[in-house]
């Protein structure tokens, strides 16, 4: 497969959170506004894209038996690289994600596409993977981002969207919220999907 | 055995790389880290309290309160004259801990208030950290102000549709001030 | 022990590590279809959270502090839980065929369960002592659990229900996952009028 390819399948085809659903947990909980979404999905394409690339390159010498502990090792270096340069440079989005920076290392997206991609491709297609997937999982967060600051804040980016008369829906940024908009998301691609293919 | 040897060679090789790397990065960021946590610190001590030029967070005094915890008092100077202090309080809201930056003048009125942390129902008991909600303590002190919410009959704007956020910072605050006023020689001798 | 009471109360209902703190979701969704695995689940993932919250309380304080490298903090404590789950497992093997039966297909999934990572993180950056770290560490457990069978009660009855087709499967999940959490949301506000 061409480099292109494996890049668009993590945008929408295999896209992480919306068709594989994987790495909710940091989707729902980071996703009450739209700069803390893009924020966590650069982060995690980050470590996604230094984990690939490691493991892409040290696959061959890595006895089967310690595969996973090694991942879960080159992981979490780029999770602490990421949590350390956050804390220097971007002082308040490290604050607001909070815990769900260092818990990239357990998203299962990464140690997924570790195991399923990294571990039994090519660097430069290991690249095109994270991409496609970090990208994804960036894409998706941002939509929920947006829906659930919009109605929840009536902002977007923290600029005033709603007009003053528009009362916000408070409840959307809180958890139930967060569930809804995934289980009204996810419903509504699955009834896409299912009228083309009828 | 050979096996074992070898997998535990890897492993400690990546180990190690690893911590290495890590290392690196750690003393790179180390001096940008301290710094933003000093200017976190001094951006809130300048939020509730601009009337100084020492360096605060270099200058305090640690006092013990009723319940045996130690509280921070910050205090400002400017030109070796002290203009005043700031502390944090904290009690407890609806949803949890709130925690409040509060700066006050010699006298012991109020200078302005911050909200630091909080978990309170965002657009009800959140609207605590509103400057709406937060100018009106500015100028309040201990004596002539009635610490309590308009509808119990204090001096203090509730906000519509939470009563507990609101009480648990006029809470905080009346301790705050209560410690302060116990403590006002210990606290400005340290100026 | 005030405080061990709020610790436990808080974690378990008004900070409920799945509805509120959105930690552990996967196996949330994954193992809730029927009470029984969700149970068997529930129990793993409380043994092992109080189990992990010790083991790094002491790694923190007595290696990690003393020798100042609390960078290393997220690769240590992921190693150590990944080592602590394999250990149990071969523990649980060795001393009950039984145990091990109930148990163990749950137990490597609770590796990469951020909720037992995120309750170790959190033991150390809440302050917690080592007590206050065990019943955290338990509470986080039990709430996990409380969560888990209560989805997999309603979605025992659910499946004999009659759920439009694309809203099989994980969306009518997180619609009942949303009304949960509404419901714990009562829960907040628990301790102000004490």
């Amino acid at each position: 497969m061409a480099f292109h390819s494996e890049f668009t399948k993590g945008i929408w085809r295999e896209n992480p959170v919306f068709r594989i659903v994987l790495g909710i947990c940091p989707t729902l909980a980071v996703s009450t506004q739209v700069s803390n979404g893009i924020g966590m999905g650069l982060a995690a394409t980050f470590v996604l894209l230094g984990s690939n690339i490691i493991i892409a390159l040290i696959r061959k010498g890595i006895p089967d038996k310690i595969r996973i502990p090694a991942f879960i090792v080159v992981i979490s270096t780029f999770v602490t690289i990421v949590d350390l340069f956050m804390a220097a440079y971007t002082p308040g989005l490290h604050e607001r994600l909070g815990i769900f920076i260092p818990l990239i290392v357990v998203n299962c997206i990464i140690l997924g596409r570790a195991e399923a991609f990294a571990s039994k491709s090519t660097v430069w297609m290991s690249i095109a993977d994270a991409l496609g997937m970090g990208g994804g999982f960036t894409v998706a967060l941002t939509i929920i981002s947006s829906i659930r600051e919009l109605l929840g804040n009536g902002t977007l980016l923290g600029f005033q969207v709603l007009p003053d008369a528009f009362s916000p829906a408070v409840i959307m940024i809180l958890p139930p919220g967060a569930f809804l908009t995934i289980g009204a998301l996810l419903g509504f691609f699955n009834y896409l999907s299912n009228r083309k293919s009828t | 055995m050979k096996e074992l040897f070898k997998l535990t060679i890897v492993l400690t090789i990546i180990c190690a790389l690893a911590a290495t790397a890590l290392a690196f990065v750690y003393t790179i960021t180390k001096e940008p880290i301290a710094y933003q946590q000093r200017l976190k610190k001094l951006k809130a001590i300048k939020a509730v309290q601009p009337d100084y030029d020492n360096e605060p967070d270099k200058q305090f005094v640690d006092i013990k309160t009723g319940e045996g915890d130690l509280t921070r008092f910050y205090i400002t100077t400017k030109g070796d004259t002290p203009t005043g202090t700031v502390f944090m309080v904290s009690a407890v809201g609806y949803g949890g801990t709130i925690d409040l930056m509060v700066g006050l003048n010699p006298e012991g009125s109020i200078t302005g208030v911050q909200v630091l942390r909080h978990t309170e129902t965002p657009g009800l008991g959140a609207k605590i950290t509103e400057e709406k909600f937060l100018k009106q303590f500015i100028a309040k002190n201990l004596p002539d102000t009635n610490w309590s919410l308009k509808k119990e009959g204090g001096d203090i704007d509730q906000i519509s549709g939470a009563t507990i956020s609101p009480q648990a910072v006029v809470k905080a605050l009346n301790g705050g001030l209560t410690l302060f006023t116990d403590n006002k020689d210990k606290i400005l001798e340290a100026g | 022990m005030e405080k061990l009471v709020v610790i436990i109360l808080s974690v378990v209902l008004v900070n409920n590590f799945i509805l509120v703190r959105f930690l552990g979701l996967c196996p949330f969704l994954g193992v809730s279809r029927e009470i029984k695995s969700s149970v068997s689940m529930g129990v793993a993932v409380i043994f092992v959270m109080t189990l992990a919250s010790i083991c790094t309380w002491f790694i923190q304080y007595y290696l990690l502090v003393p020798y100042k490298v609390e960078f290393l903090q997220t690769i240590v404590f992921i190693l150590v839980i990944a080592a602590l789950v394999q250990f149990v497992e071969m523990v649980i093997q060795k001393v009950s065929p039984v145990l091990q039966k109930a148990l163990g297909i749950y137990l490597p999934l609770i590796t990469t369960n951020c909720a037992v990572l995120g309750v170790c993180i959190l033991n150390i950056r809440e302050d917690y002592n080592l007590l206050e770290t065990i019943v955290h560490g338990f509470g986080a457990g039990l709430g996990f659990t409380l969560a888990i069978v209560l989805m997999a009660g309603i979605r025992e009855r659910i499946s004999l229900g009659k759920v439009p087709q694309s809203m099989q499967g994980f969306p009518i999940s997180f619609i009942i996952a949303c009304l949960m959490a509404l419901s714990f949301f009562g829960f907040q506000g628990f301790f102000s009028h004490s």
